[in-house]
Order: C-alpha cells, then structure tokens, then sequence
C-alpha cells in the first residue's frame, strides 16, 4: 500500500521535475517523446546490415527482428517455426529430407541465404547449404536479425539473397544460468525432445557463456512414399530422426573476444543417413586506437564434415569429406563525423577439401584447395534529408576468378514516416562443391544477381506500425546442378537467369495487454532459364514455393504472468514433383533407357493446395520465480502440409507433420550484479 | 511491376493524409534548453520583458509558453511570441528560428545584424551558418547543443562556462 503511494507520489511529480530541470540534467533527456513498448523494439539498433548501428527504420536494408519473447510466447519448436511468420521465408527440400530455405519465391538453400549464429557462418563449405528442421536451439535465442534481401557487399559470396544472424542468450545478455527442456507430440509419435543448458557471466572487463543442446526428434509422423515406388508407406515417426548436438563457448577480456562451438546434426531418409559436423573457432581484438577509430585483427577457423551420408541399402554408396577454412582479416572502422562512418577491411581465407575415404573424389585426387581474397568498404554519411550508404566488395578467387558487387542505399526516418531506397549488387561464390563438379571442359563462374528495394513505413500511432516494400531481383549466371542426356551424372554449371519480384508487407499492433503482428508477402516468378525450377504451364511461380504467404502472430497477456498466443499462417498453393507422369520417349516414340538399360521414368507436376497453419500456445511465467511452463498446439487444424524438393530432383515431398502437442519448461536464475 | 507500384502509391496516399502522433520530436525538452541558454547567457542591456520570439511555426511555442509562466530571466518576466514574418520580429532577447524557417538564416541574420539577439536555430548545423546556437540529435537520441561563440560576442551576449562546456561543439 505504502509503496503504491509512493508511486502515485512519483508519478504525479514526474510532470513538475521535468520543468525544473536544470542544465546538466537536461543532458540526459531524450530529444524525442517517450517510446512505446513497440517503438523500443523498432528503435532497437542493429548493425546486420551496416557496420554502424542504425535502428530498423533507417538501417540500409529489408529488416525484421524476431525477439526473444515472441519466440518464448509462440512456443516455436524450431527454427522453421520462427522464419514461417518472417514475410517472404518459406521452406523446401534439398535432398533426403534435408529441409532448406525459401526467399521471396526463389530456392534460396545453397549460397543463397547466410545464418550465422553468434558470428559462426552455419552454411556448409561444400555447398554453402544450411539444413532446418529440429537443427537450431530455438529456446536459446537472444533475438534474430533478418536481411530480407542482399548482403553480399557486406557479407561476400554466401549472402546472395539475404541474411539471418541469430544472436544466443548466453552470448549476449544472460546473467546467469538457463536451463530448458522442450517436447512435442504426435497422436502416434514423439515429435520431439530438446533439452539445453546454458551459464554465462558477464562483467565490465570480463564475460564468459558456455551453452550446450542437445535433442532428438523425428523428420516427420507421415507416411512416405518415394517417387519411384522404390519403397512406399514409410512410417516415419518410426524412422526418421533429427538430432542436433551443439556446443557454443565464448570468452572476453577486456577487447578480445573468442568462441569456439562444436555443432552436430544427424537425419536421415528411408535410404539414406546424413549427418553435419562443425567446429569453429574464431578470436578477435577491437584495438581502440582513440575513440574514433577501431582496428579489428580477426581468426576464423572452421573444420567441418558436411553431407556425409551413408546409403542403408548399397554400402559401396557413401560419402565424407572433410572441409576446413583458415580465414584472416583485418577491419578498420573510422567515424570521421558524428555524421560519416567508413568501415573497411580485407579478408584471406583457404578453402580446403579431403576425401576422407580416399577415392580420388576430387578430379582423381583426395585433395582440393583454394585461395580467397576480398576487400570491401563502406561509408555512411548522415544528413537530416537521409542517410546515405554506399558499400562495394571485390574478390579474387584462385578457381573461379573474381566478383564485385557494389550497393547504394537511402534511408530516413522523418518522424512518423519513414523510407528506404536501395540499390544492391550480390554474388554467390562457387562452393567447393560447385567446382569440383563443374560440367566438364567448362568454368564455374560466381552467381550474381542485382536487387533494387523500396520500403515505405508509417506509424500510425506510437501502438501502431504498417511497413510495405517491393522488391525486384535478378539472378544471372545461376549455379545449378543439373542432368542431361549428354551428362547423365549430373553436374553444376552456370544457367543464364532467373529472379522474381513482389511485394511484403507489415502490420504491427502493440497495446500494453496485447500484441500481433501481421504480414503479408506476395513473390512472381521473373524471367527463368532454369528447368528444374520451372513449373510446366505456369511461368509466374516456382516448384515447390508459394507466391503468397500470409501470417498472424497475435499475443495476449492474460495476466501479469499468464501470455495466450495463436498464431495463423496462410500458404498459397504450390507445385511440386510427386508422382510419375510417364515413360521417357524419344523424338520416334520409343522408350528412352538409362545406362543400365532399365527404362526412364518422368516425374510429374501437381498442385498443393494451400494450407492454414493454427497454433497456439500459452505460457505461464514465474510459476516460482523464474520457472516458465508453457503448453501448445501446432497445425491445430492437422492441415499437415508436405515439404516438396524447391525442384525438379527425383524426390517425392516429405510428409508434413501432423498435429503436434508441445511442452516446454525452463528455468532461469539470474545472478547478482 | 504495374500491381506493386500502385499499392506503393496507394499507401504513400494514405500515410500522407494521416497525421497523427506517434514517436515525435519532443518539443518540451527544445523548450527547456532555450529557457536554460536564457538563464545561463548575459544580455548587454536589460530592461523591461525577456523576449523570445518563434519565428516560424512550430510546436516549442506552446511549451515556451507553458514552462516560462511564471518564470523571470535576470528579473525579467519571459514573454513569448511567434511570428510568421520576418518584419514582426522586432528586437527580442532570443529568436527561436523553427525547423520550417531554417533557410531564412541569413534573412534573420541580416534583420538582427548589430543587434544583441541570440539566434537559436531547430536544426542541426546552422551554428556554422551564423546561428548563436543549433540542436543537435545524438547517437543516443539525447539533445545537445553547438555553439558559436564569435557570432555571440559580435553580438555582445555573453555564455557562462557551465553553457560551453555542455556544448557538443564550440565555434
């Protein structure tokens, strides 16, 4: 009661100070009205995508920020879950039940899209690909930073199309230690179980993190047929795993930063058993030489074993190759101004492959290696009519030669209103993968695609946001892998185009007992000359991506502690590869053979349907202080959509999941400051 | 693209025709800092009311009235105004030059020439140009200050050391 009055007390002076402030308190006031509980998340300062922080609404690019709380009160089992209701993110298939990204309508799986998680480069050095599904500690995530669009000028060859840096808890802010465990459930399977742990320290001079997760999860409960008939009415929930293992250690003194994370992933398909092995290593020091200018020494290691894959039916058929990167760079950063800030750097690395089963894999050697080296800078320059960046990236390559991507960008938040202008240049590099099984007798030449973005926002009221963008991207010289009757082996060679172009758009409402966040993404297929992307008889979308997405994330607190949030995602209909059309004719009518002399069968486009995803999940918070109970449903309606392959690759879509109960726990103990 | 360009301008519409208030400049800080320049500068003569006088139209003018009520500079009651043209501006202590007038500087420079007036000028960088002082936005979204001391001394008004040395920048 007394602290109540008190308060009240507080309050009601609040005014009166505000008048009676005197010079030196007057320093610390802000220039701007007070910030709403959703404009402390749009002011939040990013630095994905320029190298000085700039906040959502000004930063030089297409951004969403996914924070910790809406993953806690959404429940998400995975990361699949978190980039569903990100406008223009969908999924796919790759290859044996691998699960890859979507973006903005396009295959975006290999080179296309860079993750990292805290700074570590998670796309694979073979194929530049990151595999989804039960793979990341969702429950470990600070917050994930979002480029819907290129990041190539600031990021090199393996952010083509955009950009998603997940920052952990531990890493970040956590003071303490977080212990969480996580389970889902099917009617006649366990989804999933996940459990974590991690403790971190953090002090002026000195912090450390260290977090370990582990799970064990199924790829799907349905029902597998393959494309062939090779096998049919595979139970999965019986025979498909996914298990993540990770391992992320950090340390800071003062200005030197290093982090090492072991990360494993195993799955697998009825034939087939991939697993994903990496560790990396990298150490930095911000030499401050005044308070202007920073110089950046930076080490990265990277030691991995992707895509190793063992065959269940043919043991001659397997795969393992170790692949490693030895990367050093050197980064100056210079405010020249308050108003100017250049960022510049060069960076080597190594790129290196062995066959670890020595069969000669690389061009009749166990062996492969390549230099790489890049410079890029950039500058920003802030004026009260927009803030201007201009950015480039130049770099030489010793098997593919050399890229240079340039970009431009104004963007300017003029009280409500709010604009971005941008312009950019982005390459995907040439993979390990991508040169050692180049089509013969021709060179692999980097992916390069130019991307123009405009981004309008407004804020209605200081509760209320709509930001809308269109985009147009162009792909030319499109790396693919790709079988023909003159290379039935199958190899990567340059394709001469594809893009798409649209539009996404965002809707957020944040009231002190309720939030939800509306988008919508809307993507047409541009001009392509990649078949295995091409849907017969429809030219504006591609194989297995939706054109039109829509999703709800709605959030209510129905007490101090007690959160309620059901979330809806709209997917358009899609096509995909999921029977067989027919025997292979030639021009004559007969029945084309394949090398063993068994006839060639076609596989044959349909449609899916489009499909509403419900899910809810409520969360009860401080149960005992810093115990969080949460339970929920996923795909309430057991809607169940498949996962189709993004092209035309001989493989049937994995089975979607079905209704999924999940329970979550954890608990968090703070320590004292 | 003929879709996608007239959503485009269909919302640029009806962002432009929806003024309403959401995270915006907050003109009651603006307002304290000019009383405190006030409080913490000396004027050569003084007599009668300490004037300020918003040239332009800008919301500091309601929260110059608000927070001087009542309130003296040197023993000198604070009066307010705001004017529109720059043949209304007469000889105040402190003109306040609004964001919308920032390019009619040197017309106020020129009015005011000889005279002891303080110019305080809403953006940014117009110290440089001749204004006494300038808002400043900082990295962390506080206001600050810039000032340029020669243009004050030619015009006889003198800042404490307090004034300066809050200053982000002194010319």
């Amino acid at each position: 009661m007394i602290r109540n009055l008190v308060k009240a007390c507080l309050f009601l002076l609040l005014p009166l100070s505000a008048q009676a402030q005197d010079l030196d308190s007057l320093m610390n006031m802000s220039a701007f009205t007070e910030e709403s509980d959703l404009q402390k998340t749009l002011n939040q300062n990013l630095t994905v995508s320029s190298a000085k922080a700039l906040t959502t609404r000004e930063t030089p690019g297409i951004i969403s920020l996914v924070t910790s709380e809406q993953i806690q009160n959404s429940g998400a089992r995975d990361l699949i879950d978190v980039l569903r209701l990100v406008p223009g993110f969908d999924v796919a298939q790759d290859l044996s039940f691998i699960v890859g990204l979507g973006l903005r309508g396009s295959w975006a799986n290999e080179g296309k899209v860079l993750v990292m998680m805290d700074g570590q480069p998670f796309n694979d050095l073979l194929y530049q690909g990151v595999a989804l599904g039960n793979h990341f500690p969702v429950d470990f995530i600070e917050r994930i930073e979002i480029i819907r669009g290129p990041g190539s000028a600031i990021y090199g060859g393996s952010a083509e199309y955009g950009v998603i840096n997940i920052i952990t808890k531990a890493a970040d802010k956590q003071n303490g230690v977080h212990v969480f465990g996580s389970a889902g459930f099917h009617k006649n399977a366990t989804g999933r179980t996940n459990v974590g742990v991690s403790i971190a320290q953090k002090s002026e001079d000195f912090d450390w993190d260290v977090a370990l997760f582990s799970g064990d999860a199924i790829v799907s409960d349905g029902s597998f047929t393959e494309l062939y008939g090779d096998t049919s009415n595979v139970d999965l929930g019986k025979h498909s795993y996914a298990k993540p293992l990770n391992l992320n250690i950090g340390l800071r003194v003062k200005n030197f930063k290093i982090r090492g994370m072991y990360d494993e992933f195993e799955t697998n398909e009825p034939f087939t058993e991939v697993s994903f092995k990496n560790l990396f290593l990298d150490a930095r020091y911000d030499f401050k030489i005044n308070p202007k200018f920073t110089l950046t020494p930076q080490f990265k290691y990277m030691n991995q074993v992707p895509w190793q894959y063992r065959s269940t039916v043919d043991p001659e058929d397997v795969f393992e190759v170790r692949a490693q990167r030895y990367q050093a760079s050197l980064i100056a950063n210079y405010d020249v101004t308050r108003k100017i800030n250049v960022n510049s750097g060069m960076i080597y690395f190594q790129d290196k492959a062995t066959d670890r089963l020595a069969t000669g894999y690389f061009q009749e050697k166990d062996n492969i290696s390549f230099d790489n080296y890049a410079v890029f800078a950039e500058a920003l320059f802030k004026h009260r009519l927009a803030n201007a960046t201009v950015g480039l990236r130049y770099e030489q390559n010793s098997a593919y030669g050399d890229a240079f991507v340039p970009r431009l960008a104004l963007t300017k938040k003029i009280e409500n209103f709010h604009f971005k202008i941008l312009y950019s240049q982005a390459f995907r590099a040439p993979s390990i993968e991508n040169i050692n099984l180049r089509l013969e007798g021709e060179d692999i030449k980097p992916e390069k695609s130019q991307v123009f973005e405009l981004e309008l926002g407004y804020q209605f009221t200081p509760e209320m946001l709509l930001a809308i963008n269109a985009f147009s991207q162009r792909t030319k010289n499109v790396i693919v892998y790709a079988t023909s009757d003159i290379d039935p082996e199958g190899s990567y060679s340059n394709f001469p185009k594809t893009g798409s172009e649209g539009l996404e758009l965002i809707y957020s409402v944040r009231q002190k007992n309720w939030y939800a966040h509306l988008t919508y993404s809307y993507s047409r297929a541009g001009t392509n000359s990649v078949d295995s992307y091409t849907v017969p008889g429809i030219d504006n979308q591609f194989v297995g991506l939706a054109n039109h997405k829509l999703s709800l994330n709605t959030n209510f607190n129905l007490s101090s502690n007690l959160t309620f949030n059901p979330t809806f995602i709209y997917g358009g209909k899609r096509y995909a590869y999921t029977t067989l059309e027919g025997l292979d004719k030639n021009e004559d009518g007969e029945v084309d053979l394949d090398e063993n002399g068994e006839e060639i069968w076609l596989p044959a486009i349909s449609k899916l349907d489009p499909y509403l995803l419900v899910n809810a999940f409520l969360n009860y918070r401080n149960v005992v202080k810093g115990l969080t109970i949460g339970v929920g449903v996923y795909d309430l309606l057991n809607e169940s959509p498949v996962i189709p392959q993004a092209y035309n690759g001989d493989y049937a879509p994995i089975p979607g999941r079905s209704r999924e109960y999940i329970l979550k726990v954890s608990y968090q103990l703070d320590f004292k400051k | 693209m003929n879709r996608i360009a007239k959503l485009s301008l269909l919302i640029l519409f009806v962002v432009s025709f929806n003024k309403v208030s959401a995270q915006t400049t907050n003109y009651q800080v603006h307002s304290l800092f000019v009383i405190n320049i006030a409080k913490y500068s000396t004027w050569p003569s003084h007599s009668g009311e300490f004037t300020v006088t918003v040239f332009g139209k800008s919301k500091i003018y309601d929260e110059l009235v608000k927070n001087s009520a009542g309130k003296s500079i040197n023993n000198m009651p604070i009066k307010v105004k705001q004017v529109e043209d720059l043949s209304q501006i007469e000889t105040p202590q402190i003109v306040y030059l609004a964001e919308g007038k920032s390019s009619s500087l040197d017309d106020v420079l020129k009015a005011t020439a000889g005279k002891s007036i303080m110019i305080i000028a809403e953006r940014e960088g117009l110290f440089k140009k001749g204004a006494g002082f300038s808002f400043v936005i900082m990295d962390n979204n506080t206001l600050r200050y810039d000032i340029n001391n020669s243009e004050l001394e030619k015009r006889q008004i003198k800042i404490s050391k307090n004034l300066s040395a809050l200053a982000n920048e002194v010319l």
